[in-house]
């Protein structure tokens, strides 16, 4: 199947990857109203030099859409309300169908009953950020997934 | 040309100057305290705390004043008791708006409550009455919030969640089962100006069905621009001039036909707890009040017959004295603001009536249950500041919407604090502390000094245009951040003191099942009944009156009387005005 948008500037993509750049997509899931969360995960991780696009509130058709437009290594989205495990879900499911599951890193952070987490990891989320997670344990935990998944030293 | 607008703080500047009273320390006696003093620093003071004698508590949501290792009469040397405190309900009101206070009226206990269906919600509300709650605080879901019906694909999931659901008055005369509407007072929150032009006429028109006159409704609405065009996160805005507007529109209509209820809560509460000092908090919430009290004159009203029936909503955290000196020191500000700004007699307009909650974002995940102490601290604060509503938040608030044994736990603590410590027999006992007065004046001055930045931007709605408070929350939350990261703010359980080993769980709330379904079966047999000419007539009207520059109240009052939903009406002010892009500053 032909992703349109994937392949789009392989030479800047293999350039990032040289880098070591990691390029991410921040989005709250939803109807969220919380952002403040994802606002500092945005500033840690660009500050942590990775590219950072924060696309506010969405939904997963349109963050799997803008993820494939931006050709990021990684998603990340944000949940306080309540929808992660429906809306994640649906997230998961779209990236499985557009064949993004094995190259890109899908996280996620908020507020869920600490059952939850499992579930989230259960259905494919590669990164769980509960609140109280460092600045430290979200910049390295997301290198080393990418590391993983570009197979590239993290 | 147009003479330059003068600020509130030039004319509390001009207006006030010149008229200390009597200073309550006699000059000689200071001279010779300021001898004493420094002796006593010189002898019994060492080296280093002489040295560090200024040091500044780094707290979540603080607004990082130094404070003094002593303080004495020195610290506030023209002190003048009946200037600058006078006794309780009694101008400037710093020490209350009640002679009597506590012991006239209790606090009242009004915990929120918004989960799943109005079914859920019902149950809940019930719940909290029969244990003492004296008021109803009802707390809407994400959808509702964000002004989409259960049936938009846009809410799919999140139905129920973080709040009750409701798209139609249906829905909200299930929320209000057997509860007599003519014997509560029902806070709503209705955090924005649009979503309060939309649900208030719900709960309107549910009165009307029970046969309760308007007039015997009392409660209050949020309805804050701050709300809806900062704080909140979404997928979609309608432009700042237009909230405002909308804002004001609710004002009037509400004023002029619920004479009980409270119009507008200036919510400084959400906004500090996105990040923003206690300051700024209390600055942006009067800013917003002057804007408005500006345009209700414009559309020629009388400032009494608004100001009257304000309310403010407060964020108290953790440094515990600032929180009793904020709420004393916004007191004072409000009543100067309202006698020297506007120029009011009326005593009612001077008070600074409000309501506070308990922060959120102070709670940690961490050793869940120390978080029942940090929200009794923070209620004690409050209540010794003097306020006059109170929600304490529940210890497990950062896993999820409260249990049903949390949330009494979290109504307990406000009836401990009444009933078990004595606190509430004296009026402002703090009153009169060297260091809470000093405090007290620093935080006022403070205050009014970011109140002048926003009105010499343009005032408030062009400093929300501009992104200046955008900007402000985040660079305050980003530093905030970093100081918890250093370790510079700390965190029992978190950063600092952590358990070695891993407690015991905590029991976790659980959204009840199928209230999505429920939610869209009972919108879809409204949409099925409903005489769908009278819903698109309304519509048509509203679409209007929002063009035209009508007052929008009569307006989505009639569409929801004839059954148009919330997702529908919110339609119209989107076309009708157009949308906006909040700037994001990270």
């Amino acid at each position: 199947m032909s992703i349109p948008g994937v392949n789009v500037e392989p030479a800047r993509r293999l350039e990032r990857k040289m880098a070591a750049q990691i390029k991410v997509l921040l989005s709250k899931l939803g109807l969220d109203v919380h952002n403040r969360g994802l606002i500092t995960v945005a500033n840690e991780l660009r500050d942590a030099g990775m590219e950072v696009i924060y696309i506010g509130n969405s939904f997963p058709k349109e963050i799997i859409k803008t993820a494939i437009q931006e050709d990021v290594d990684v998603v990340g989205v944000s949940s306080l309300g309540g929808a992660h495990l429906t809306l994640g879900g649906e997230l998961i499911e779209m990236a499985k169908k557009e064949g993004l599951k094995e190259r890109l890193a899908l996280v996620i952070g908020g507020v869920f009953p600490p059952a939850d987490g499992t579930k989230l990891k259960e259905i494919g989320f590669d990164g769980i950020f509960m609140p109280g997670a460092t600045r430290e344990e979200i910049v390295t935990s997301i290198r080393q997934i990418v590391s993983v998944k570009m197979d590239r030293p993290p | 040309m147009a003479e330059k607008k003068r600020t509130t703080k030039e004319i509390l500047q001009e207006k006030l100057t010149g008229g200390k009273g009597i200073p309550l320390y006699n000059p000689e006696a200071l001279k010779r305290l300021c001898q004493e003093f420094e002796q006593w620093r010189s002898t019994m003071v060492g080296e280093e705390d002489r040295k560090n004698w200024c040091v500044t508590p780094h707290t979540i949501l603080g607004s990082e004043i130094p404070r003094e290792m002593l303080y004495t009469p020195l610290s506030n040397p023209d002190f003048d008791y009946m200037q600058d405190l006078g006794h309780s309900g009694q101008e400037p009101f710093t020490r209350g708006i009640h002679a009597n206070m506590y012991r006239g009226r209790e606090f009242t206990m009004r915990q929120l409550t918004g989960f799943g269906g109005p079914e859920e919600t019902n149950q809940r509300i019930k719940f909290m009455l029969a244990h003492g709650g004296t008021g109803i605080n009802v707390l809407f879901d994400l959808p509702t919030i964000q002004m989409y019906d259960s049936d938009d694909p846009m809410s799919r999931g999140q139905v129920g969640m973080s709040g009750v659901a409701v798209d139609s008055v249906e829905d909200m005369d299930l929320i209000f089962k057997d509860i007599p509407l003519d014997r509560v007072t029902v806070s709503l929150v209705t955090h924005y100006p649009s979503n309060t032009a939309i649900l208030f006429p719900m709960y309107l028109v549910l009165a009307e069905r029970r046969g309760i006159p308007w007039n015997k409704l009392r409660g209050s609405v949020q309805n804050d621009i701050t709300l809806e065009e900062v704080v909140r996160s979404g997928p979609e805005y309608i432009p700042p001039k237009d909230c405002f507007r909308i804002q004001c529109d609710n004002i009037e209509f509400i004023r002029q036909n619920v004479p009980l209820w409270n119009f507008v809560t200036y919510n400084g509460y959400n906004l500090r707890e996105f990040g923003t000092s206690g300051v700024t908090e209390m600055a942006v919430a009067l800013a917003n009040a002057i804007g408005t009290l500006e345009e209700m004159l414009r559309r020629g009203h009388e400032v009494d017959w608004i100001a009257e029936r304000l309310a403010f909503f407060w964020s108290p955290a953790s440094d515990f004295f600032e929180e009793v000196a904020r709420i004393r020191a916004v007191r004072r500000l409000w009543y100067k603001i309202m006698k020297y700004r506007f120029d009011t007699q009326s005593p009612r307009s001077m008070w600074m009536r409000c309501h506070v909650q308990t922060s959120g974002v102070s709670l940690m995940r961490e050793e869940p249950l120390n978080n029942i102490i940090r929200a009794a601290y923070h209620a004690l604060a409050c209540v010794l500041g003097g306020v006059q509503s109170l929600h304490v938040d529940s210890y497990d608030e950062a896993y999820s919407v409260p249990t049903e044994e949390a949330a009494l736990l979290s109504l307990r603590t406000q009836q401990i604090i009444q009933a078990e410590t004595g606190v509430t027999e004296v009026v402002d006992p703090l009153g009169g502390s060297f260091y809470v007065e000093a405090l007290t004046n620093e935080i006022e001055m403070r205050i009014l000094d970011e109140v002048d930045e926003i009105e010499r931007i343009g005032g408030y709605v062009t400093a929300l245009e501009k992104g200046w408070l955008h900007k402000k929350i985040a660079e305050y939350f980003n530093n905030e951040r970093k100081m918890i990261e250093k370790g510079v703010i700390k965190l029992v359980g978190y950063n600092f003191y952590k358990a070695p080993v891993e407690l015991p769980p905590i029991n976790v709330f659980r959204y009840p099942e199928g209230v999505e379904e429920k939610q869209k079966a009972r919108l879809g047999k409204l949409r099925e009944k409903r005489d769908i000419e009278k819903v698109n007539s309304a519509l048509l009207a509203l679409e209007e009156a929002c063009k035209k520059g009508e007052n929008v109240m009569p307006y989505t009052l009639q569409c929801a009387r004839v059954g148009c939903s919330e997702g529908e009406i919110f339609k119209v002010f989107k076309q009708a005005f157009g949308l906006w892009k909040p700037p994001v500053f990270w």
